[in-house]
This record gives structure tokens, sequence and C-alpha cells, in this order.
């Protein structure tokens, strides 16, 4: 079943579309960037964005601080949408559930399809990014070499590291988005009301962190710390909220693949 | 029918699994305190001697007084104004480590022996510096002040045992926290009352909340993650990166400038309040524990903005001799000679203190091109 979702996510043209405008911002930024020469103001902008001009090789991370708020969640919600709804709105449906299998397994198939379509997002938007950080941007030798937040310098290997490691956090951010618009897809007919539903809980999650008679709420918000994986370049690393996003990614997605379950699973899909 | 059931039974396992998870969060977090029968006076001692205990620990702070942006204080702005997140490791008042933690980078204060580098990341890998400085006799706040250790002892600096009481215990970051009120006795003062809460075991206190006339604190800070193991040594020191540049810089601010450079000489007694021994050169330190006033000459290209500044604040109050703004607690006030210079009197003291010390400050004064001796006593009213 798994197989079968990941054969159909590989071969659409559409996901690669996806991923190709996804991957267009960053590339323009860092050709504006080479071009004039002309970075944000230290302490402004996405992160490691001021710092790229002088260490191409943090391209990856500030791509991946441009993407991770509005480009990266909205192209999930909208796959993570499609999943049932779009099944539904072709009429498939019922054929994909005539397979002796179960609704669950269809669903985690789903789910998986979708996490597959993140994380190629995210490997595809840092390659490029690397590529014409390199190409493009500052070399790391020239000048200081590549710095923590904290002041202390950074190997190699020791930035491949975290680097990666800010790969995987940023993929795991979009679970919680995938299983809110899965859960949409089961409650929906059309795959654009369940993205939209989806990305109507980023906007409102990403409307009440700016708002300081919310911050109660903060902590529960899906958005809250989808750019902590900045933390892994302080020294010692943060793990702190680091932690919290991981742990509260899971949360969303036992609650709203539990909902998904619940309404899928007993969905009258002959209609 | 069977259908319904079957989707009303998935819902329940769905919606008792949340429930289950809310109702622990809930339980963790009202977890009682365990109290200690320690009297408030001898807390307040043992705070005070908890300077020499090591911990590390992350630190938010939330302040609440509009500041007006006048660029040679701005930086007091933003750490009084707004909310500002530190990770701090702490071996003893000689090797310390504080980092202000913003989203895209870090500026961190390492401090070792009589010297402080300041580690700026954006500015520090663009520009391949980092600044360090001897430690002044007087400057303005910086973030090390936020902490609630360093706080608390600065409100309880000098406190009298009628000032303070106990108020019982909480948990804070994980431990168990003694509570201590202090409510200041001089009429001078502008705070109502400070709540610290210090940790059982070490005494190191792990938040502070100061309160103006309101019922919310107008300044607080607090640990959301407290370990009272000793940091290493390699974790508090500054060894640059590749290709930084640590620099020496003279001077650190412009209280650390005036106190050094400007010729005039603070009265020892100001507005009814004694001059301290924290007082340095031409700034002038008044008051004890959270009732402080510090005066400063400033020349016309110091004051001048910030009487612009002032100015704009709501409820300012302007004449030709003085522009006052209060915000919550806390009062700045500049005076005007007639030809632009003037004194900053600035502190958690009433309005009225604020015009009385003002009046009481001599106009003429000058800046030198050499630094004045580092004298804490001397001087005339």
């Amino acid at each position: 079943m798994i197989r079968v979702e990941l054969r159909k996510l590989l071969c659409s043209r559409r996901t690669w579309v996806t991923i190709a405008l996804i991957d267009a911002l960053p590339v323009l930024v860092a050709v504006l960037l080479a071009v004039t020469g002309v970075g944000p103001r230290p302490g402004t902008g996405p992160a490691f964005l001021s710092a790229v001009l002088t260490d191409g090789t943090l391209y990856p991370l500030a791509a991946l601080a441009m993407v991770v708020p509005l480009f990266l969640p909205v192209a999930v919600a909208v796959t993570a949408g499609e999943a049932v709804a779009g099944e539904g709105q072709a009429g498939t449906l019922r054929y994909v559930l005539i397979r002796p299998v179960g609704r669950t397994r269809l669903l985690v198939a789903k789910l998986v399809a979708v996490v597959v379509f993140a994380l190629l997002a995210v490997v595809v938007v840092a390659a490029t990014a690397y590529v014409v950080g390199v190409l493009l941007l500052g070399q790391q030798d020239v000048t200081t070499g590549t710095a923590t937040f904290s002041g202390t310098s950074l190997t190699t290997p020791e930035l491949v590291l975290r680097t990666l490691m800010s790969l995987a956090y940023a993929m795991l951010c979009m679970l919680g988005v995938a299983a809110i618009a899965l859960f949409c897809s089961t409650l929906v007919d059309t795959p654009l009301a369940a993205a939209l539903g989806a990305i109507a809980v980023l906007i409102a999650s990403t409307l009440l962190l700016t708002l300081d008679a919310a911050s109660a709420l903060h902590p529960w918000l899906i958005t809250r710390y989808w750019l902590a994986f900045t933390d892994l370049f302080r020294d010692p690393i943060f793990w702190r909220d680091i932690l919290r996003g991981i742990g509260l990614q899971l949360l969303y997605v036992a609650v709203f693949l539990g909902a998904a379950w619940a309404n899928f699973t007993t969905k009258d899909v002959t209609r | 029918m069977g259908g319904v059931r079957s989707a009303g039974r998935r819902w329940l396992a769905v919606t008792l699994g949340l429930a289950v998870f809310v109702a622990v969060a809930v339980v963790v977090r009202s977890w009682p305190a365990a109290d200690d029968d320690v009297d408030a006076a001898t807390l307040a001692d043992r705070v005070q001697d908890s300077v020499d205990r090591p911990w590390s620990g992350y630190v938010v702070s939330q302040g609440t007084l509009a500041l007006p942006d006048a660029d040679r204080f701005s930086s007091v702005g933003d750490l009084l104004g707004e909310q500002t997140r530190l990770r701090a490791w702490w071996r003893g008042p000689d090797a310390w480590r504080v980092d202000e933690l913003r989203p895209a980078g870090e500026v961190g204060l390492r401090h070792e022996g009589a010297l402080t580098t300041e580690w700026s990341y954006e500015t520090g890998i663009a520009e391949g510096t980092a600044e360090r400085y001897r430690d002044p006799d007087v400057r303005l706040p910086r973030t090390v002040d936020l902490l609630p250790p360093e706080l608390a002892r600065h409100v309880l600096a000098g406190v009298r045992d009628d000032e303070v009481s106990r108020i019982g215990a909480r948990r804070l970051a994980g431990r168990d926290a003694l509570g201590l009120r202090l409510v200041p006795s001089l009429p001078q003062a502008s705070v109502r009352r400070v709540d610290v809460w210090a940790d059982a075991e070490t005494s190191v206190p792990l938040s502070v909340e100061v309160y103006g006339d309101g019922d919310d604190p107008v300044l607080s800070t607090a640990f959301a993650e407290f370990d009272d193991t000793e940091p290493a040594a390699s974790t508090v020191a500054f060894d640059p990166p590749r290709g930084v540049v640590v620099e020496d810089e003279d001077v650190l601010d412009i209280v650390d400038a005036v106190s050094r450079f400007a010729e005039a000489v603070p009265p020892r007694r100001l507005a009814g309040l004694p001059r301290t021994r924290d007082s340095a050169g031409a700034v002038g330190v008044y008051g004890r524990g959270v009732t402080r006033v510090m005066a400063l000459p400033l020349d016309e290209r110091g004051a001048g903005p910030l009487r612009e500044q002032l100015a704009l604040t709501p409820g300012a109050s302007v004449t030709p001799e003085r522009t006052v703004a209060v915000l919550g607690p806390l009062g700045v006030l500049v005076t005007d000679d007639g030809d632009g210079d003037g004194w900053l009197v600035t502190g958690l003291v009433t309005p009225e203190t604020l015009v009385r010390a003002g009046r009481s400050l001599t106009p003429s004064w000058a800046f030198t091109t050499t630094a004045a001796p580092m004298t804490t006593t001397g001087g005339t009213p």
C-alpha cells in the first residue's frame, strides 16, 4: 500500500513542479544577494541570511528558514489535502478501498507519502541552496570560517551533521501540517477545501504567536517551534525548543491522525 | 447503526487519549511546592551569599517599560521594555557567560576576571571582530543584570529586616522556590513591592518580579531551566572562531564615558538620598536596594535627543528647566541649563523625588579630554 502511494507521488508531475516552485525562492534570493552584495543588516531578516555573504555553506540553512514558515507547509497542506478528498472527488476512493487493505493502513500510507514529499522538498531545497551558496556566495575560508551563533568554530563534519539535523527537524515539523490536512481531507469532499482548512490553522497559529494576550496558548501552537532548528547552531546546542517542537509535532500527529482515523474508518465512501 | 456505534467508539478513544494527556499536563504544572520555615531576613542573607554558588540555566525576562528610543540608551529600552531570552553559565562572580538568544543569532557576554568580552554573531562574522572591555565602575544595565540572581542581589542590597516578609513557596523550573517579599520603606520609593523566589536548596534566586502601582509586574525575570552543577570552564571562556579578532575597547557606554571624562562632581546627597559607593567620577548613584537614582551630566549631543524623545512620551512634563517622563515606577528627568547641556536623573523613585533632585544639581560642568580620577568619594554639593 505504501509502495503504491509512493509510486503515485514520485510519478506525479505535480510533485516535482511544486518542489521546483518551492526551490525557486531561495535560488532567486541567492542570485539577488550575489549580484547586489547587499544582505540584510545584522540582526534583521531570516536566520543565517546576513551570514551567507561571508559563508555560502550556510545557505542551505538560510533557504530552509525562508521556505519553512510558508512555502513548504502550504505545499504539504495541498498534497495532504489531496490524499483522501482527491480520491473521493475523482471517484477512485471506493475502488481503492475494494483492495484487501484496511482504511487505517490507507491513511498511514497516505501520511507516509506526504512525509516523503516533505523530505524530498527539503532535500532538493537544501542541495540546490548548497550549490548556489558555494558558487555564488561567500567562501568560508576567505574570512572567518564557520562559526556557531555563540562564537565557537565548527569543523566541516560538525557543520554537515548540524545541517542534516536541521533538515530532519524541518521535515518533522511538517508532520503536524500533514496530519491536520489529512484530517481535513477526510472531512470534506474537495481537496481545495481540505488544504484551505489546514492553511487556515497555520495562519491562525502564526497570528496568535504575535499576540501577547495569547501567550498561554503559544507553547501549543503548531508553528511555535518551527524555526527552532537554528538552536542547533548555538554552543552548547540549545535542545529545549527543539525537543518541545518534536513533542508538539508528535502530539498533533497523534490527535489529528487519530481524528482522521476515527472519521475515515466509518466514512461513507459510496456517495 | 453498527457503523454509527463504531464511529462513536473511535471518537471516544481519541477524545479520551487527549483528555489523559491534558490531565497529566495539568497535574505536573500544579504540583505543590515544599515550603521551609526559614524567616525572611535569613532568606535575604542567604540570597546575598549565594553569589558564589555555581549554576547554569535558561532565563526569560519580560519588561513592560516603554522607554524613549534615544540611541545611546536604546539597549536599556530593549531590556526593560521587551521579552529577553537568556542562557547563562555561572561559575562565580569572576567567571560567567550570558548569551542573549535572538532568532537569527546571539549577543553573548563572557566575563573573566575584570574583563568582559562581547560577541555579537552577525556583526562578528561580518566584521571579524569581538569587543573586550574592562569592567567599568558604573554602566548602563546589560543582559547580565536581568538574571534573577543578579537582579535579586541588586534589589535586596541594604534591605532592612522590617522590609522583607515570607510569601510561601512555589515550583519554578522544576524546583521548590521559597518566596520573599520586599516592600521598600523609603518615602522616595516608586516600587510598591518586589517578589523574589529563591531555590530552596541553593538559595539562588530563580525569579524576581518588580511591581509598580498595578497588579502585574513591570519587570519579571525567571528561570525556565535551572541546573545547580558547576559549568565547565571551557563553556564560559571565549575562544574566538577562526578569523575573528578580539579588540580591546576603551569605553563601554555613555555612563562609563561620563564617569571618566566629565568634570562635574555629583553632590553628596540628592533628594534626601545619600550617595553610594557605586558612584564613580561624574556619575552619582544614590539610595539603596530597589530605591536607587542615578545622576549624570550630559552635553548637548547626549541631552538634546534624549530630551526630544522624553517629550514625546505620553504624560511627559516639559518646562524650560527640565523634561520629565514617568514610565510606571521608573522616572527619567533631563535638566536644561540654557545652552542644551543638562543632568540626566533616572531611577525607581517618585516624580517628586526626581524634580527635587533636578533642582539641586549644579548646571555648570564640562567634559575633559583625559580620564577623571576614578574616585568614589569626595566632591562638593
